[in-house]
C-alpha cells in the first residue's frame, strides 16, 4: 500500500504507509538479493559482496536453494579479518564474551560456519513485521521467502525505513525528507 | 547455642558458595549478615574483622591490571613470545603457558589466562590443532605463577595481610618452589600435550607476520602503565624495608596510574570487580563469626591432636589437606578460615612460618586440580566452551590433578628440606 508525498525535489515520491505488505516494499526498492551456497568459502563471499554493496545482509542456501542462515556484513568482514589480519580484533579483546567470540571467528571458513539463523519474512507480512523482525535480530536486511523457504526478494532496513518515513514530521516538526 | 548456629551460618554459606546455588558474593555477604543478625558477632567487631588491606591491595591492583588491559598490552607479550617460540607447536605451547605463568605472578590471573587466549586461539586454529592443551598449560601455570608472589593469588594476599609477610618474604620463599614447580609441570604437560599439537602444517610464516606493534591501542598510556607497574613493584620489594605496608604501596601506585593515565575515572574504577571485593567483606564477617565462638579453636585443637604437635606432620599435613579442600571449595574462604586455625596451631608451639607457606602452597596449587578449583580455571574453561572448545570436569582432572599431585610432592620436599630439618 503506497502513497505519493512530495520529495524536496518537487516531484510526488511513493511512501509506504504502515498498512503495506513486504511485497509493496520489495516492489519499491528491487534491491537484488545476495545468496550463497552454505560450502561457498568466506573469501569469495566477501568478494561477491564487495561487488554488490547495496544489499547489506547476505542470504546462505543450502543445495536445494531454501534459506538456511544470514550473514552480516559486519560479521563477514571480522571473521576474515581474524584469520587475516587478527591483530585489528585482537586489542579490543578484552572481556570473556570478546574472547570466545574471536576464538568462533579464527576458525570460521565456510558460509556455514559464519552464519546466524535465518531472518525471513514471507511477501505478505507487514512492513511493521519486518522492521520488527530486523531489530529484534540486529539485521540490516531481511530476506522475502516463500513457502517452501526460498528466497524471493530482499528488504534492507534502512532503504525501507526511508521509504517508510519520509515526508513525514520527524520529532523535531521538520519533514523527515531529505 | 551460638556456636550452633555459628556452625550453620558458615557451613551453610560455605555449601552455597560451593554448590553456586546463589552467587558467591550473595552468599558470602548473606552469611556475613546473619553472623551480625544473631549476634554472634557485634556489628564493631563484624565491621572491625574486614581486612582493609587486603580489599585496597586487591582493588588496586585491579585498577592497574583494568588500564593496562585497554591498552593491549597482554596481547604485545603473548604476540612477542610467539615470534620467540616461532613455528613448533610444543615451543608455542611452553613459551605460552611460561608467559602466563610470568604475568600471573604479578596480575590478576584470570585477566592474564583470558588476554593470552585470542593469540593462543589463533595459533591453535592455524595450527589447525585444538586450542585445549594450550589453554589448559595456560590455566594450570597460571595457578604455578600466582603461587609465587604476594599479589599473585588472593590466599597470599589474604596470607600476607594476616601474618605482616611482605613481598620479599613471598618472592623468597615461594618464588623458587613456584619456579621449580612451573618447570617441572611445563616439562610434563609438553610431553603428554606432544601428540595433541603435532601438525603437519607450517605456521612459521603466519606467527612471522603477526604485528606485535599493531595491538598497541594506545602507546602513550602503555608506557605511562608499565611505568607504574614497575614503581609499584619496585615499591612492593622495598616495602619492607620502608616501613610501608602492601596496600599503601598498590594504592600509590593505582592512585598515580589514575593521575597519569587521564582516564575517565569512572570507567577507571569500574575495572574493580566489586562483586569480588564484596565477596571478601562477607567472608571477614564470616570467618570472625566462627573464630568468635570458638570453633576455629577446636579445628586448630583437632589438628594438633592428629599430628600430635608434630611440626613435619602438621606443615605437610596442612599442605596436603589445603591442596585437597582447595580443589573442591573455593581457596579464598578456605584460606581466610584456616588463617585463624594456622594462628592458634602457632600459639600452641607448632612452629608457624612454615605453616605459613605450607597453606599457600596448598591453598595456590591445590586449585589446579579440578575445573572449580580457582576462577582461572572458571572463567577460562567457560570461555573454551563458548569459542566451541567445551573442556569438561572430567577432561580437566586428567591434567589438573596429576600436575597438582606433582606440585604438592615437589613443595613437600621443598618444605621438608627448607625448614623442618
Amino acid at each position: 500500500m503506497t502513497t505519493d508525498d512530495p520529495g524536496t525535489t518537487g516531484a510526488r515520491e511513493p511512501r509506504l504507509d504502515r498498512a503495506a505488505k513486504v511485497e509493496d516494499g520489495m516492489k519499491l526498492l528491487a534491491i537484488e538479493p545476495l545468496l550463497v551456497n552454505v560450502h561457498d568459502d568466506l573469501f569469495a563471499i566477501m568478494a561477491r559482496a564487495a561487488r554488490q554493496p547495496s544489499t547489506r545482509l547476505i542470504g546462505v542456501l543450502d543445495d536445494d536453494g531454501r534459506l538456511v542462515g544470514v550473514i552480516r556484513i559486519r560479521d563477514l568482514v571480522e571473521d576474515v579479518l581474524a584469520h587475516t589480519i587478527p591483530e585489528a580484533l585482537m586489542s579490543d579483546l578484552t572481556s570473556v564474551d570478546d574472547v570466545a567470540r574471536f576464538g568462533h571467528q579464527v576458525e570460521t571458513h565456510t558460509a556455514a560456519d559464519a552464519m546466524l539463523p535465518p531472518a525471513a519474512v514471507s511477501s505478505d507480512a507487514s512492513i511493521v513485521a519486518a522492521f520488527r523482525r530486523m531489530l529484534k535480530d540486529g539485521l540490516s536486511g531481511v530476506y522475502v521467502v516463500d513457502a517452501d523457504q526460498r528466497p524471493t526478494g530482499y528488504l534492507d532496513r534502512l532503504e525501507l525505513a526511508y521509504l517508510a518515513t519520509r515526508g513525514l514530521p520527524s520529532a523535531s516538526g521538520h519533514a523527515s525528507d531529505d | 547455642m551460638d556456636t550452633w548456629i555459628a556452625a550453620a551460618v558458615f557451613l551453610i554459606t560455605y555449601a552455597l558458595i560451593a554448590t553456586e546455588r546463589v552467587d558467591r558474593t550473595v552468599a558470602a555477604l548473606g552469611g556475613g549478615v546473619l553472623m551480625l543478625l544473631f549476634g554472634i558477632v557485634s556489628q564493631e567487631e563484624g565491621f572491625a574483622a574486614i581486612d582493609l588491606d587486603v580489599i585496597l591491595l586487591l582493588a588496586s591492583m585491579m585498577v592497574i591490571a583494568g588500564v593496562l588491559r585497554e591498552t593491549g598490552f597482554f596481547q604485545w607479550v603473548a604476540i612477542r613470545s610467539v615470534h620467540v617460540a616461532g613455528g613448533d607447536p610444543i615451543r608455542l605451547l611452553v613459551v605460552l603457558a611460561l608467559v602466563t605463568a610470568v604475568l600471573s605472578a604479578f596480575l590478576d590471573n584470570v585477566t592474564t589466562v583470558v588476554l593470552i587466549a585470542p593469540v593462543t586461539l589463533f595459533i591453535a586454529a592455524t595450527l589447525g590443532v585444538s586450542p585445549l592443551p594450550f589453554l589448559i598449560s595456560q590455566i594450570l601455570a597460571s595457578n604455578i605463577g600466582g603461587a609465587a608472589t604476594l599479589i599473585g593469588d588472593p590466599p597470599n594476599i589474604l596470607i600476607g595481610s594476616a601474618t605482616g609477610l611482605d613481598f620479599v618474604d613471598f618472592l623468597i620463599n615461594m618464588a623458587p618452589v613456584a619456579i621449580f614447580t612451573l618447570v617441572i609441570v611445563l616439562g610434563w604437560l609438553a610431553w603428554i600435550f606432544r601428540p595433541s599439537v603435532r601438525t603437519a602444517v607450517d605456521v612459521t610464516e603466519a606467527i612471522a607476520s603477526l604485528d606485535a606493534e599493531q595491538v598497541i591501542t594506545d602507546p602513550a598510556l602503555l608506557r605511562r602503565s608499565l611505568a607504574v607497574l614497575g614503581l609499584t613493584i619496585v615499591g612492593f620489594l622495598l616495602g619492607g624495608v620502608l616501613g610501608i605496608e602492601p596496600a599503601t604501596i598498590a594504592l600509590a601506585g593505582a592512585t598515580l596510574l589514575l593521575l597519569v593515565a587521564r582516564r575517565n575515572v569512572h570507567e577507571a574504577l569500574a575495572e574493580v570487580e566489586w562483586p569480588t571485593i564484596a565477596f571478601f567483606v562477607g567472608l571477614f564477617v564470616v570467618v570472625e563469626g566462627i573464630v568468635a565462638v570458638g570453633i576455629v579453636q577446636r579445628i586448630a585443637d583437632w589438628m594438633l591432636e592428629l599430628t600430635g604437635g608434630d611440626p613435619t606432620l602438621t606443615t605437610i599435613g596442612l599442605l596436603w589437606f589445603s591442596g585437597f579442600a582447595s580443589a573442591i571449595i573455593d581457596n579464598i574462604p578456605y584460606t581466610a578460615t584456616m588463617i585463624p586455625v594456622v594462628q592458634d596451631l602457632g600459639n600452641a608451639g607448632v612452629p608457624i612460618e612454615p605453616l605459613w607457606w605450607s597453606l599457600a602452597l596448598g591453598a595456590c596449587l591445590g586449585g589446579n586440580a579440578t575445573i572449580v578449583g580457582a576462577s582461572a580455571n572458571v572463567v577460562a574453561s567457560g570461555m573454551a566452551g563458548r569459542a566451541g572448545h567445551p573442556i569438561s570436569f572430567r577432561m580437566f582432572v586428567r591434567y589438573g590433578i596429576p600436575v597438582t599431585v606433582l606440585s604438592l610432592a615437589i613443595s613437600s620436599v621443598y618444605l621438608w628440606f627448607r625448614y623442618l630439618t
